[in-house]
């Protein structure tokens, strides 16, 4: 029997889509995903529709329970990675469990990014990335009448829309940071504060977030340099970054996400990273770049199998629809660091 | 109100205060009107190693029998508790220490064996209640204030148990122990939101009162309590210990004594010396120590002496499976030892039956001047179930003995001969009264006589008395609708809770079956037995042995062959297993 054990940390597409490649390639290894989620992966897109109530919770989710049990894949849900000793080959969980690995894979994704100058008003805020996030707005929802949205990344443009299908006013403060971390033109920022105007959206251009109070339970202050709004809720969505500070220890190369070759090796044997989490070396233009997007996540995923099994594959991004309202739209499929 | 049907199960290592937290689970959703059924499994050895496991099923409803699978793990050893997933529901939620003294590997981690699906809810038990009460000893309460957070069960219930559990202990103890829970309570309060699986919604109309929990052994003790007995002879053995400390406890406040014997040999021999002078008595033992008794209880039958013999079946045979469950005594109790030696058998079912029987075997055993063996095993012996709070009544305790009249001073025949095979007892020392018990075969005024006539005689005045014992014995209860079954299921013991939720089952499925308790295994009532077997199409018999003993008893009343499902794991059915050999049985025969 295999001794090998590849541990996956992560449940994203790009972990699963790494796990199932290594399970093609090897029947025999012990493959291992530990994911920080109370379920599997699922749908991040179908959030919005979820608090919108047009789709079940179970809507959300790509596979039931037994989907990796029957492909010999230990699924290890609600379980966090605190720490590792890359060159010793082990994780150690939050529960003080050590799981030793011949071959790991970090994709831990993205988690929601909020700018360092409001962050002291973080507990005000509502974002959104996991279906757990989503109950939370559900929850708020029904005690509220008004939603401020702030920043305006990708994600946003499709709450805007649930919340308006469910009777909400809302407040959309577009800034500089706006659809971070693609530089979009000013042309572009103002063409989408147009449709959404035409939604029945109050758009407020250009302005930026100064600070935020809590007046009751149901209703904050929230204070920008052009007006000052009341509202029930604050979203917050300023983008994604890397889900890398449990590894901040660990000796892994990391600026915004893990610092990976062309190939998606860390500087470590045996230790690959891939999907939203990874930095990914680009020869030609000698930089890094991060990419976004379901289908780049599950590519990187499969590469970082493919090439944790001995292969030398390099990762050429497809371009991929990442943002699309009314007419306008945008393609793009990686970017450098801003 | 939805119906409630929860098993949650606590599991650590000997040590861990596991069988305690069970308990007060146990203690807690009784005085909550729940109705419930625990059941521990633990080591032979002595504390320190060794799984322990309390499981309870916790009902809206009443409950019949352990469930298949767990719906709640409470883990106070994460490598003890890694084994138990594979018997958790697939939606199951599994507490666990999640700061736990020592780094884990993953064959020590519970975590590592959790399936998708199941919810991990990490607390840190040791780490809360160090702080709570400065010890991490009371880390298994800790845990049980996170599950009653986690699943909804009123706190109250808990910190009323814990007060009547720890308060004979001091003022200090008991609040470090309420301490204690309440950091796992107020910890998973603030800390798992995302986490929370109320299960256990109050029962509308719980009427608790006039209600307790006990478990078998605790049932047997108040029984023979309750039936005036005064002197207990034993030899301590697995599973029936239990019935000896608590009459250790009790018997001294009204005057009795509990003596430790230097086996079980003398232990009955004892027993029949009290009966024989008149004072109820009573031991209690397991398939070893019933063995050595055999010979002394065969004399209890040749010399028409009362006793009362309770036998705590487990895992046999000899030293056997001493801290698991089964039903393999019923041939010994039945027929061991020489010569033919008939004597009353009889077997509850439940807790509460266990109380009722025991009851019943003191004055079965007067009454028919014979040893009365009453048969539990570790199942039943060790689990506890919500119960009326059982009272005998004054004619089940009333002296059972038939004294000679007055007018037969000096002519009285100890063993005279009659139809109902019951001779007058004279208590010894009554002037004009005297007479030999013997183990010899003897004549009417005891003296012996070997002749071939007196031989026959005497045999048949024995038998005839044991058969006209069913007179008194409970006859079996039928649970059917009636008329013409497609299969009929009978049981004894532990086992038939688990059989009649079986057939419950199929009953709602719309299968033609029933069910049929036996708790008079010997004698048994022919007739109604014959007539249950008559209107069923197949007859079942489950039971925790490999030869099918009850089967062997009454089979020759069947017409046709017995089917028998025979498991001997040390556990209890489950009622799944009997329901799908229900269903296999009958699809085969829709073929």
């Amino acid at each position: 029997m295999s001794e090998e054990h590849f541990v996956i940390i992560g449940n994203g597409p790009a972990a699963n889509e790494a796990a199932l490649t290594l399970r093609e390639r090897d029947s025999k290894a012990r493959i291992t995903i530990v994911g920080q989620e109370l379920k599997g992966q699922y749908k991040p897109h179908l959030l919005p529709d979820f608090i919108a109530g047009a789709i079940e919770e179970d809507d959300l989710y790509l596979t039931g329970p037994a989907f990796f049990k029957e492909r010999n894949i230990k699924l290890r849900l609600g379980q966090k990675v605190v720490g590792a000793d890359f060159r010793g080959g082990w994780i150690i969980l939050e529960h003080k469990e050590i799981i030793p690995f011949s071959g790991l894979i970090i994709a831990t994704g993205a988690r929601p990014r909020i700018p360092e100058t409001v962050q002291i008003f973080e507990d005000l805020m509502l974002t959104l990335k996991t279906p757990a996030d989503a109950k939370v707005w559900i929850d708020r929802l029904s005690e509220v009448d008004s939603v401020v949205l702030v920043g305006g990344d990708l994600v946003s443009l499709s709450v805007t829309d649930a919340l308006v299908s469910l009777g909400k006013r809302v407040n959309f403060v577009i800034d500089e940071e706006s659809f971070w971390p693609v530089p979009f033109s000013y042309e572009i920022r103002e063409q989408v504060a147009r449709r959404l105007v035409a939604r029945g959206v109050r758009v407020l251009s250009g302005c930026r977030l100064m600070r935020v109070r809590r007046l009751s339970a149901t209703s904050l202050e929230v204070v920008t340099d052009c007006e000052t709004l009341h509202a029930g809720i604050l979203g917050a969505f300023f983008g994604l970054i890397p889900n890398v500070k449990f590894l901040s220890r660990t000796g892994l190369d990391i600026e915004r996400g893990i610092l990976v070759d062309e190939h998606l090796k860390t500087r470590f044997d045996h230790v690959y990273a891939a999907g939203d989490c990874a930095q990914v070396y680009h020869p030609a233009i000698r930089n890094y770049w991060v990419s976004i997007g379901y289908e780049n996540a599950r590519l990187l995923g499969r590469i970082a199998a493919l090439n944790l099994l001995g292969g030398k594959f390099t990762v050429e991004v497809a371009r991929e629809s990442i943002f699309r309202m009314d007419s306008i739209r945008v393609n793009t499929s990686w970017w450098m660091e801003l | 109100m939805p119906k409630v049907d929860v098993t949650v199960e606590v599991c650590g290592m000997a040590g861990d205060g596991t069988i305690a937290a069970g308990g007060l689970i146990n203690e807690a959703m009784a005085s909550g009107g729940f109705s419930v059924l625990g059941f521990d499994s633990y080591p032979a050895e002595i504390r320190g190693f060794g799984r322990c496991v309390a499981r309870s099923r916790i009902g809206s409803e009443p409950i019949l029998a352990l469930g298949d699978q767990t719906h709640v793990l409470i883990s106070l050893n994460d490598e003890q508790s890694g084994v138990r997933v594979p018997f958790l529901a697939y939606n199951a939620l599994v507490f666990f220490d999640s700061n736990p003294p020592v780094y884990l590997n993953e064959k020590q981690s519970v975590a590592a064996a959790v399936e998708p699906g199941m919810t991990l809810i990490g607390i840190p038990f040791s780490d809360l209640a160090t702080s709570a009460s400065g010890s991490a000893r009371g880390r298994n309460l800790t845990a049980l204030g996170g599950f009653a957070a986690v699943c909804g069960a009123a706190p109250e219930l808990f910190r009323n148990m814990i007060t009547k559990k720890f308060k004979a202990k001091g003022e200090k103890v008991l609040e470090s122990n309420l301490k204690s829970f309440d950091a796992g309570y107020y910890y998973a309060l603030s800390n798992l939101s995302d986490r929370m699986r109320p299960l256990f919604a109050l029962p509308e109309q719980s009427d608790v009162a006039g209600r307790l929990i006990m478990s078998g052994n605790e049932a047997i003790g108040k029984a023979a309590l309750d039936a005036g007995v005064l002197l207990y002879f034993g030899y301590p053995i697995t599973p029936a210990t239990p019935i000896m400390e608590y009459l250790a406890k009790h018997l001294p406040t009204r005057g009795g004594a509990v003596i430790q014997m230097e086996d079980e040999i003398s232990s009955i021999g004892a027993v029949l010396g009290s009966f024989y002078a008149g004072t109820r008595a009573m031991t209690a033992t397991s398939g070893p120590g019933f063995a050595l008794m055999t010979e002394l209880i065969t004399h209890g039958v040749m010399a028409e002496i009362p006793a009362v013999i309770l036998n705590a079946q487990r895992g046999g045979p000899s030293t056997g499976l001493p801290t698991k469950t089964e039903q393999s005594d019923l041939h010994a109790a039945v027929f061991g030892g020489p010569g033919d030696s008939a004597r009353i058998v009889i077997a509850p079912t439940n807790v509460e039956e266990c109380y009722y029987y025991t009851v019943m075997g003191f004055q079965l055993a007067e009454r028919y001047q014979t040893p009365v063996i009453v048969l539990t095993d570790f199942y039943l012996d060790n689990r506890v179930e919500d119960l009326p709070v059982p009272e005998a009544s004054e004619w089940e305790k009333a002296d059972g003995n038939l004294y000679p009249a007055a007018d037969s001073k000096g002519t009285y025949k100890r063993y005279a001969v009659n139809e109902s095979g019951i001779s007058p007892r004279a208590i010894p020392g009554a002037e004009g009264f005297a007479y030999t018990a013997t183990g010899l075969e003897h004549t009417e005024r005891g003296t012996p006589d070997y002749s071939p006539e007196n031989h026959m005689l005497m045999t048949e005045k024995r038998y005839r008395k044991i058969w006209g014992a069913l007179a008194d014995l409970p006859a079996p209860v039928e649970f059917s609708a009636r008329g013409s079954m497609d299969l009929g299921v009978i049981g004894w013991g532990s086992t038939f809770g688990a059989i009649l939720e079986a057939v419950d089952t199929a009953r709602s499925l719309g299968y033609r079956v029933g069910a049929l308790k036996i708790t008079s295994i010997y004698p048994y009532h022919v007739q109604e037995i014959k007539d249950f077997m008559s209107r069923c199409h197949q007859v079942l018999v489950p039971e925790l042995n490999y030869s099918g003993q009850l089967a062997n008893v009454i089979g020759h009343l069947c017409g046709k062959e017995l089917i028998r499902l025979n498991q001997v794991t040390g556990v209890p059915f489950s009622p799944s297993a009997i329901l799908a050999r229900i269903e296999r049985i009958l699809k085969a025969g829709a073929l």
